[in-house]
C-alpha cells in the first residue's frame, strides 16, 4: 500500500512543477531582483539604503507619495459612499431590474485606463461635451478643469464606484428584510436599525472594500499617464518613468519606490485586517 | 469460509484513530448492516474495502483474493454513494454503462446488459434523462445500476437513502432489499438510523468509535443490546443504573448487574394497585405527560426524580390516563436486562 | 421588500433617483466615446455636426489597428490556452489531493491583485531587460506575466467548478467502476467543469484585452497590443480612438455576455444533505 501511495503521491508533486516554474519565472524571481536592484546604487552596484533615503526624504517624491495617498484616500472615501446608497438602491428593486442595473456596473469595471481617460476628454475636457453644455446653461460653477487634481479625482472616484459596487453588493444584499420587520416589531426605528444592526454587520465588508479600493488607486497608472502624459506627480508615474520612462532609466530608485508603494499597500491591508477583527470583537 | 474477510484494520486520520483493530467477516449472498453514529468510523470501514483509503495495518479480502493493495479500479466492487455520485454530463444510459466502456466491452453486449438493468430498476423510458432531471429516489435506483451492472464481488452502500424523504426512503429501502435477494448479492450496508439497519439487514454490526460492539441479527440486537452503548443507540431503551434506583420506590430489582435496559413498550401500566406479580419488578409514579405516537401511546412517566418511558398501543382504555395520574409500572423479570456498561 | 416599498412611495422615487443618477454616471463616458466614434466633426459644439461611419472603415481598414488586435488575441489565446493546460490539472490535484497546500495556492493566486501593475513591471524589467534572459519587448514576456495576472480569475472558476460537481465524489465513483485516475478525470472531471472553464478564459480574455500598463512598459511598440494602439492614437486621432474604444468594448460586451450564459448553468449535481459525511478522506 505504501508502494502505491508514495509513487502517485510523486506523480501528483510532478504535476505541479511547470506552475511553480513559472510562478518562480515570473513571480518570485522578478520580486527578488526588485528588492536586490532597491539596495544597489545607481548603475546596479554595491549596497546601499541610499534609493530608500532618497525616495523617502526628497520633495519630488514624498509630494508623490503623499499625493497618491490622498487622492486613494478621497476617491476610496467617496467610491464606497456612493456605492453604498447605490447598491441598498439596488436591492430594492425586483430580481430582473436588480440583475440587469448590476451587470451594468459590473461591465463598467473595463471602462478603465486609456479608454476612461478618453472618454473623460471629450466630457470634460475645455471643448468636452459637458464644458460646454454647463457653460451654455450659466452653470459654470460646474465646470472643472479634467487636468487638475479635480479633474483627476474625478475620474478616480469613477472607476472606483463599481468596482465598490462589485465587492459591497453581497453584503447589502444580505441585510435582510426580516431583520428589518423584526427590529420594527420590537420599536427601533430605521435610524436605530441601521445604527445598531446595519452598520455593525455590513462594517467588515465596508472595511474590506475600502482597502481593496485604496490599493486600486494607489496603484493606477494607466489613466493619470494617458490623461496627460507624466504630469501628475503620483507615486505609480514616478516609478514608470525610472524604469520605462524616455529619460535615462533609474531602476534603482525605480524599485525602491516600487517596494515603498507596496509596503504601503501592505500596510493598509494590515490596518484592515486589525480593524475588522475590531470590529468583530465588538459585536 | 466466509466471503467477505476483514481482519484487524486499523486507520487513523492524523491523530484521530477511526478503525481500531476491526475484524468481521460476511457470508456470501448476506446483507450487513454498519450501523453507528457519524464519526463511528463506518463509512471508513466501508471505503476501505472499495479502495478509496489506505489502511495503516490489517487486510481485507473477498472471494478468497487479498485486495489489500489493489487500486479500487480493480476491487471489482460496487458503491452507491449517499450523494448519489452521477456524472451530470452523462445521461441515464451512459452513467449505467460507463463502468462497462471501462472494462472494454463492445457497444452490443453493453447495450444488452444496460438495458436489462434498466428494465430491473424500473427506469425504462427514461435512458436519455440527465441526472438533473430525475428524483432523487430515480437518481439512487440509477447509482444502484450502476454499481450492479459489472457484477460486482460485493455490493457498498454508503448511506444511500439518508438524502431521500421518509417515504421514498421506506420504499427505496424494500426495493433494494429485493433487487438483493434477487441477485444473491453480497451487501455491505452503512447507516446511521436503527429503523434502517432493523428492518433491511441479514446481520447487523453495531459500531462505537472504530470498534464493533455488538454483532447479531435484527431480532438480537433489539431484544438484546449488549452494552449500555447498542442500547441507547438502538431505541428508546430506558437505561438505568443500579445506583440510580437506590432508594427509589422500585422493588424486585435482581442483585446482580450495575447497568439495566428494559424496553418501552416491554412495561406493564397500572392505575389499580393489585397484586404484585411473581418474579417482576415494581414502580411506583407519576405520568408526567404523553405524546401519541401513531397507534403507540408514550407515556413519560416518574418515579421520584427517575424518568421512565412507558409505550402502549393505544385503544387499550388508557387514554384517560392524563399528566399527573399516579400509576404503578410492573416489568417482567425477562424483560429486565442486565448490560454492559459503555464508557 | 416589496411591502415596504409599497408603504413608501417616497422611497422609491429616491432608489429610481439613485439608480439613474449612478448608471448615468457611469454610462456616459462611454456613450459620448460612442457618440464620438461615429460624429463627422465634433470640436467645440455641443452636439457633433454630423454622423458618420468612416471612423470604423478607416479603423478596420487600418493595418496597424488589425495587427495590434491580432497580436492582442494571439497573446490572449496562448496564455490562456497554457493556463489552462498548466492550472487545471494543478487546481484539481490540490484541491483533491494534496488539501494541505491550498491555503498555500490560495494566497499565491490572489497576490496579482496586491501587486500593481507599475510594480510588477519594475522586477520584470530589470529581470528581462538583459541577457540571459532578455525577452523584455517580445511577447513571450508578455505571455509569462499575463499567465500570472489571470491566476486569480483561473483559479476561482475552476475551484468552483470542482466544488459544486462534488469532484472529489465524482473520481470515487469513477475509479470503483474501473476507472484510472487520469481517465476518471479526463472522461468524468474535465466535461462537468467545463463551464467553469470557459468562464475562466472569457475572463482572462476581457482583462488581456483591457491590459494597458505592463503591456506599455514591458513592450511598448515594439509588439504593440490593442490598448498600446490605442494610447498612441489617443494624442493624433480622436476618431479612429473613439472607435476602437467601441470596438474594445463591443468585445468586452460579447464576453461578458458568454459569462454569464455559462456562469448561470447550474451545477448539475445535488449535494448531499450535511449528515452521514464523517471522516476527512
Amino acid at each position: 500500500m505504501a508502494g502505491r501511495s508514495t509513487s502517485q503521491h510523486k506523480i501528483r508533486l510532478l504535476l505541479l512543477i511547470p506552475f511553480l516554474l513559472w510562478l518562480f519565472a515570473f513571480l518570485l524571481l522578478p520580486a527578488i531582483m526588485m528588492v536586490i536592484s532597491s539596495f544597489q546604487n545607481e548603475g546596479g552596484q554595491g549596497f546601499t539604503l541610499g534609493q530608500y533615503v532618497k525616495g523617502l526624504t526628497h520633495p519630488l517624491y514624498t509630494t508623490a507619495i503623499k499625493n497618491s495617498v490622498i487622492l486613494s484616500l478621497v476617491s476610496a472615501l467617496v467610491g464606497i459612499t456612493v456605492a453604498v446608497i447605490g447598491a441598498y438602491s439596488f436591492t430594492t428593486f425586483s430580481a430582473k431590474m436588480r440583475d440587469r442595473m448590476l451587470n451594468i456596473s459590473n461591465i463598467m469595471t473595463n471602462f478603465a485606463g486609456v479608454p476612461l481617460a478618453f472618454g473623460f476628454m471629450i466630457l470634460f475636457g475645455i471643448n468636452g461635451m459637458l464644458t460646454l453644455l454647463f457653460k451654455k446653461l450659466g452653470l459654470s460653477f460646474l465646470v472643472f478643469d479634467l487636468y487638475s487634481w479635480t479633474g483627476l479625482a474625478w475620474v478616480y472616484i469613477y472607476f472606483q464606484i463599481p468596482v465598490a459596487i462589485l465587492l459591497i453588493y453581497p453584503s447589502l444584499y444580505a441585510i435582510k428584510q426580516e431583520w428589518k420587520e423584526s427590529a420594527a416589531l420590537l420599536g427601533a426605528n430605521t435610524w436605530q436599525f441601521w445604527q445598531r444592526i446595519g452598520v455593525p454587520v455590513l462594517l467588515p465588508a465596508i472595511a474590506g472594500t475600502f482597502s481593496v479600493l485604496f490599493a486600486n488607486a494607489m496603484g493606477a497608472y494607466a489613466t493619470a499617464y494617458a490623461l496627460v502624459t507624466q504630469n501628475f506627480n503620483l507615486l505609480p508615474i514616478q516609478i514608470g518613468g525610472m524604469v520605462a520612462g524616455d529619460v535615462f532609466p533609474r531602476v534603482e530608485l525605480g524599485s525602491a519606490l516600487a517596494i515603498i508603494l507596496f509596503l504601503i499597500l501592505a500596510i493598509a491591508l494590515f490596518i484592515n485586517e486589525k480593524m475588522l477583527r475590531l470590529a468583530r470583537k465588538g459585536q | 469460509m466466509s466471503f467477505v474477510h476483514i481482519r484487524n484494520v486499523s486507520k487513523s486520520f492524523q491523530d484521530n484513530k477511526v478503525l481500531n483493530q476491526v475484524s468481521l467477516s460476511i457470508e456470501k449472498g448476506e446483507f450487513v448492516t454498519l450501523l453507528g453514529p457519524s464519526g463511528c468510523g463506518k463509512s471508513t470501514l466501508l471505503r476501505s474495502v472499495a479502495g478509496l483509503n489506505d489502511i495503516d495495518e490489517g487486510s481485507i479480502s473477498v472471494g478468497g483474493m487479498d485486495i489489500t493493495h489493489l487500486p479500487p479500479k480493480k476491487r471489482n466492487v460496487g458503491m452507491v454513494f449517499q450523494s448519489y455520485a452521477l456524472f451530470p454530463n452523462m445521461n441515464v444510459y451512459d452513467n449505467i454503462a460507463f463502468g462497462l466502456k471501462m472494462d472494454g466491452l463492445s457497444k452490443l453486449d453493453i447495450r444488452s446488459i444496460v438495458d436489462d438493468m434498466i428494465s430491473l430498476i424500473d427506469l425504462k423510458g427514461k435512458e436519455d434523462r440527465y441526472p438533473n432531471q430525475l428524483s432523487g429516489g430515480q437518481q439512487q435506483r440509477v447509482a444502484l445500476a450502476r454499481s450492479l451492472v459489472k457484477k460486482p464481488t460485493v455490493l457498498l452502500l454508503d448511506e444511500p437513502l439518508s438524502a431521500l424523504d421518509a417515504k421514498i426512503r421506506r420504499s427505496l429501502r424494500n426495493e433494494i432489499r429485493l433487487i438483493q435477494q434477487r441477485l444473491k448479492m453480497t451487501t455491505i450496508f452503512v447507516t446511521h438510523d436503527q429503523e434502517e439497519a432493523l428492518t433491511i439487514s441479514d446481520r447487523i454490526f453495531v459500531m462505537n468509535q472504530g470498534e464493533i460492539e455488538q454483532v447479531g441479527s435484527p431480532n438480537d440486537i433489539y431484544t438484546a443490546p449488549a452494552s449500555e452503548y447498542v442500547a441507547r443507540f438502538i431505541g428508546n431503551y430506558n437505561v438505568w443504573s443500579r445506583q440510580q434506583l437506590q432508594g427509589l420506590p422500585v422493588r424486585g430489582v435482581p442483585e446482580q448487574g450495575d447497568v439495566f435496559a428494559v424496553r418501552p413498550e416491554a412495561i406493564r401500566m397500572e392505575t389499580g394497585y393489585g397484586d404484585e406479580i411473581e418474579g417482576g419488578i415494581v414502580a411506583d409514579g407519576k405520568v408526567t405527560m404523553v405524546s401519541i405516537l401513531g397507534n403507540i401511546l408514550r407515556f413519560e412517566v416518574d418515579v421520584s426524580g427517575l424518568p421512565v418511558t412507558v409505550d402502549m398501543l393505544s385503544g387499550q382504555s388508557i387514554e384517560h390516563l392524563g399528566s399527573g395520574t399516579p400509576v404503578r409500572l410492573v416489568i417482567p423479570r425477562d424483560e429486565w436486562k442486565s448490560i454492559r456498561k459503555s464508557s | 421588500m416589496h411591502t415596504a416599498e409599497k408603504k413608501k412611495p417616497a422611497g422609491r422615487v429616491w432608489h429610481l433617483f439613485v439608480v439613474i443618477v449612478i448608471l448615468t454616471f457611469l454610462l456616459l463616458p462611454l456613450l459620448v466615446t460612442f457618440l464620438f466614434s461615429i460624429s463627422t466633426v465634433w470640436e467645440n459644439t455641443i452636439m457633433p455636426l454630423g454622423l458618420t461611419f468612416d471612423a470604423y472603415t478607416n479603423l478596420f481598414s487600418d493595418e496597424r489597428f488589425l495587427f495590434a488586435l491580432g497580436r492582442s488575441f494571439l497573446v490572449a489565446v496562448i496564455t490562456v490556452a497554457l493556463s489552462l493546460i498548466i492550472m487545471v490539472p494543478t487546481i484539481f490535484i490540490v484541491s483533491l489531493y494534496i488539501p494541505r497546500l491550498e491555503k498555500w495556492l490560495q494566497t499565491v493566486v490572489l497576490l496579482p491583485f496586491a501587486i500593481p501593475g507599475v510594480v510588477a513591471a519594475v522586477g520584470l524589467i530589470k529581470l528581462y531587460s538583459s541577457p540571459p534572459f532578455a525577452i523584455s519587448g517580445t511577447i513571450w514576456i508578455l505571455i509569462g506575466v499575463y499567465f500570472i495576472i489571470i491566476l486569480p480569475y483561473v483559479y476561482q472558476s475552476t475551484r468552483n467548478s470542482l466544488r459544486s460537481v462534488n469532484a472529489e465524489e465524482l473520481m470515487e465513483a469513477a475509479e470503483v467502476l474501473g476507472a484510472g485516475k487520469s481517465r476518471a478525470f479526463i472522461r468524468v472531471i474535465l466535461p462537468n467543469i467545463m463551464p467553469g472553464i470557459i468562464v475562466a478564459s472569457l475572463l482572462s480574455f476581457s482583462i488581456i484585452f483591457g491590459e494597458f500598463v505592463l503591456a506599455n512598459m514591458l513592450v511598448g511598440g515594439s509588439y504593440e497590443v490593442v490598448q498600446v494602439y490605442l494610447f498612441h492614437m489617443l494624442g493624433t486621432d480622436g476618431h479612429l480612438s473613439s472607435a476602437t474604444i467601441v470596438t474594445f468594448f463591443a468585445l468586452i460586451f460579447i464576453l461578458f455576455a458568454l459569462v454569464l450564459k455559462f456562469g448561470n448553468r447550474k451545477p448539475q449535481a445535488k449535494l448531499p444533505s450535511d449528515d452521514g459525511k464523517e471522516e476527512p478522506a
